[in-house]
């Protein structure tokens, strides 16, 4: 705890001003900025790319722990099944509304249904999904691995020649993509089930409609956004790891970290989303 | 001047303070002391309105101020100035800002006299020409002389030291609590310190308290501790391994 | 939790079965939850009254505006610029299967986004970004005691800390929302032309764009910005321990400030259908 206090009162100056130019720095040019921006980048999408080597390595043949597997599947579900179905459900009912917007104009109310399905299914779904997910359990990986690392737990384990990579990460990155997974397929249930609900309610459109168009869809939009939860699984579990074992500078610097990890895993998952659609389309 | 009755207060199902009574007289030199966790901090807290307690009452200059609205509790607490156990120095702001804040805010002084009364009041605890520089360039001994620069530039009635000597080396610790005398013969204020640090704040203060486990074990003259019955402050202030604590 | 009802005679929750333990979880959250939401309407009451007659440091908006609107500048390009292709690939990808007839995706793409998609996506963002920072930099102030040093100078860490952040974020959600839909509104029409040759001057056209859609537009822009820097806030200022103390903070107001955005956003579409759009507005 000490050496934590005391790396936190040595941290730089308050974490908001920490990506502004600081005294030195001032006079630099915007260019020298900018390049200083593209090193840090390189940096981290660096470091991401190594670890999701390490971790493949480790893969073939698996040597992870099974009791961190389990217990990294438990917390992750326990922590953002609540969450994931709040949000889908209010998802759902924000989808219907807008689809009410056309319908309203078109006099199409057959289409409610399908139209829903459709974003949920395709993107909204997978995207708001992905965000929460990253929200709830890529920041809180993040913030317990750095806190691990500030408080050298992780040279700990090296001491004991056990590797944390294997032992630590690997573990969580599998829960995470594998968690994500589950928690699209419940999300989209949970989705639909609100958007028929506020269908009724709000736009009056009666259930047997509703599922009627809904029956449009096909296995082909279903299995896109789980594809594209899958990917978000893999971006946000490998951001939240690199940022959550490269943080410096006591509890000040795990706040930043988390910070860092949830902007750089919604940035990924927008961006991957985007060659996704163009791969998948 | 301060006084605390049946005070308790609760955290998670234990009471961190158990029906502690105290009464502090204007210009005492009191020191609290105690295990880790005993609740020394909480004590001050609650003394300066910073913790609300769950019963009993605490006044200050005859107001009880555990029934006050925040706003009315900021007013009182105009009286205190406190330094905290790791500083708290405010990490974006200069060390001259750090210590002018108390003065600064709500007053209409000027900039450059509020500059000049830091200056001052940093000289003061030794510190001189390091208004510039940001808390995190300073060393534990100089961070400590800035919150005690920053919890007396208002010249308050009260001052409260929370561990005003830990983690520092035994020559700064005198030079510490020097400075803090000098302080005190200067503004004759009342004075609250809290250490884990039993032989040197012995050193300081005239009056002397023992709390464990939420309850005051002794409260009385310095030189009378020594002769106190109670095994637990028997074996806290002699640094014995073997007792019931 | 657990300490104080077995304190109170109750049987140790452990000895329950697993369903039987549901009940009293809902009950418990329950009651965390009553108390979280008086603190946290507590919180807006005195952020609101801070902003109206409250003192604040000087220059503290202005600074707080660049750290919520210029920082947040390249995230929410990149984020919205992307989303922005996305959403109009999606919609052609349906619309050249069915009629291919291009010439609606512009007007009703702008739309869509003016009164709907842009602030509910730029606020996510910004929930993410914003609400993390807030959070991570009001948090470890709080575990270094230096929230404690603010209120001995007889400052209240509300009018100090969150009015400013308030402020700025109730100015520059607005502004960034328009920024932002600009960019989209630029991405989609680069997407449509690039992919389905869709002419520009056909994609911009305004005129489906109602009054009612700019007023919901600028109404959920507000909400939002006003959400995230007090519920952020309220989960710093609620910060308790150390490093892992100011992490779990940081989780808690992305996630939380997102599923205020997530349940606003709903209330202000179903009102605004309601009481606009349904109306030809």
């Amino acid at each position: 705890m000490d050496a934590v206090q005391d790396k936190t009162t040595k941290a730089p100056r308050r974490n908001g001003q920490e990506d502004g130019p600081g005294p030195g720095q001032r006079l630099l040019s915007p260019v020298a900025r900018l390049g200083a921006g593209i090193l840090t980048l390189a940096d981290h999408l660096g470091g991401i790319v190594v670890l999701l080597g390490a971790t493949l390595w480790r893969l073939v043949p698996p040597r992870l722990d099974g009791d961190q597997l389990r217990r990294s599947l438990f917390k992750m579900g326990n922590q953002s099944v609540p969450i994931v179905a709040l949000t889908a459900f209010f998802t759902g009912g924000i989808m219907v509304v807008q689809a009410g917007v056309f319908v309203k104009r078109f006099g199409a109310t057959s289409l409610v249904g399908w139209g829903a399905g459709y974003a949920v299914f395709r993107e909204i779904g997978p995207i708001l999904i992905g965000l929460m997910f990253s929200g709830r359990v890529g920041s809180n990986n993040t913030a317990e691995l750095g806190t691990m690392t500030v408080t050298e737990q992780i040279d700990g384990l090296r001491a004991l020649a056990i590797d944390p990579i294997s032992y630590l990460l690997v573990p969580r990155v599998l829960a995470m993509v594998f968690m994500l997974f589950a928690l699209t397929i419940v999300g989209d249930v949970v989705a639909i089930g609100g958007a028929a609900l506020f269908g009724k309610l709000l736009l009056n459109v009666e259930f047997g409609v509703f599922f009627q168009s809904f029956g449009w869809l096909g296995t082909a939009d279903l299995f896109q956004g789980l594809i594209k939860a899958s990917v978000f699984g893999v971006v946000i579990a490998l951001t939240s790891c690199h940022f959550g074992i490269t943080v410096k500078g006591g509890a000040v610097g795990v706040g930043r970290a988390v910070n860092a990890a949830v902007v750089a895993a919604a940035m990924g998952i927008v961006v991957s989303d985007y060659f996704l659609t163009y791969l998948l389309g | 001047m301060i006084r605390l009755e049946d005070v308790t207060k609760w955290y998670d199902g234990r009471a961190v303070l158990d029906h502690v009574s105290l009464h502090l007289e204007p210009g005492m030199l009191w020191g609290l002391i105690g295990p880790a966790a005993s609740g020394k901090s909480v004590l001050l807290k609650v003394v300066c309105g910073l913790i609300r307690p769950d019963e009993g009452r605490v006044i200050v200059d005859q107001r009880d101020i555990t029934k006050d609205k925040e706003s009315d509790i900021m007013e009182t607490r105009r009286k205190f100035g406190m330094l905290f156990q790791n500083n708290a120095l405010f990490d974006f702001m200069t060390v001259g800002e750090n210590v002018a804040f108390p003065i600064y805010w709500g007053s209409d002084i000027e900039p450059d006299r509020l500059r000049s009364l830091s200056v001052k009041r940093l000289q003061d605890v030794g510190l001189s020409g390091s208004e510039d520089k940001v808390p995190s360039e300073l060393s534990g001994g100089m961070k400590k002389r800035v919150g005690i620069a920053r919890a007396t530039i208002a010249d308050p009635k009260i001052v409260i030291y929370d561990e005003p000597t830990a983690g520092l080396d035994p020559v700064t610790t005198s030079k510490i609590y020097d400075l803090l005398r000098n302080l005190q013969q200067r503004n004759e204020s009342t004075v609250l310190a809290v250490s884990s640090d039993v032989q040197a704040i012995r050193g300081f203060v005239e009056h002397i308290a023992v709390i464990h486990q939420g309850r005051i074990l002794y409260n009385g003259p310095e030189r009378e501790l020594d002769s106190c019955a109670d095994p637990v402050v028997h074996q806290f202030i002699r640094g014995d391994a073997d007792g019931p604590l | 939790m657990v300490q104080q009802n077995t304190q109170n005679g109750w049987k140790p929750i452990e000895d329950e079965g697993f369903w039987r333990r549901i009940p009293r979880r809902i009950g418990v959250s329950t009651l965390d939850a009553g108390k979280a939401a008086a603190t946290l309407l507590w919180v807006l009451y005195r952020t609101v009254i801070g902003t109206v007659r409250g003192k604040r440091p000087k220059g503290e908006v202005l600074r707080q505006m660049e750290q919520v609107g210029n920082k947040s500048l390249l995230f929410v390009t990149v984020t919205i610029g992307f989303l922005g292709m996305v959403l109009v690939f999606q919609v052609c990808l349906q619309i050249e299967k069915i009629t291919g007839d291009m010439s609606q995706v512009g007007p009703e793409f702008i739309k869509g986004m003016v009164h709907a998609f842009v602030p509910s996506l730029t606020a996510m963002m910004l929930a993410t970004r914003v609400g993390a920072g807030i959070a991570a930099e009001i948090g470890s102030m709080m575990v270094t005691e230096q929230i404690d040093a603010l209120r001995m100078c007889g400052v209240d860490p509300i009018d100090y800390l969150v009015v400013p952040r308030f402020i700025a974020s109730l100015v520059m959600t607005l502004v960034l929302s328009v920024y932002a839909t600009a960019i989209s509104i630029l991405a989609g029409a680069l997407m449509a032309y690039t992919s389905y040759h869709v002419n520009p001057v056909m994609f911009f056209v305004f005129d489906k764009v109602t009054p009612g859609d700019a007023v919901i537009g600028v109404t959920k822009c507000l909400a939002f910005g006003a959400a995230i820097p007090v519920v952020s806030g309220y989960c710093g200022l609620t910060t308790r321990g150390g490093s892992e103390g100011v992490g779990s903070a940081t989780t808690r107001a992305v996630i939380n400030s997102s599923l205020a955005v997530i349940i606003l956003d709903f209330i202000i579409s179903a009102a605004g259908y309601y009481l606009l759009q349904s109306r030809g507005l």
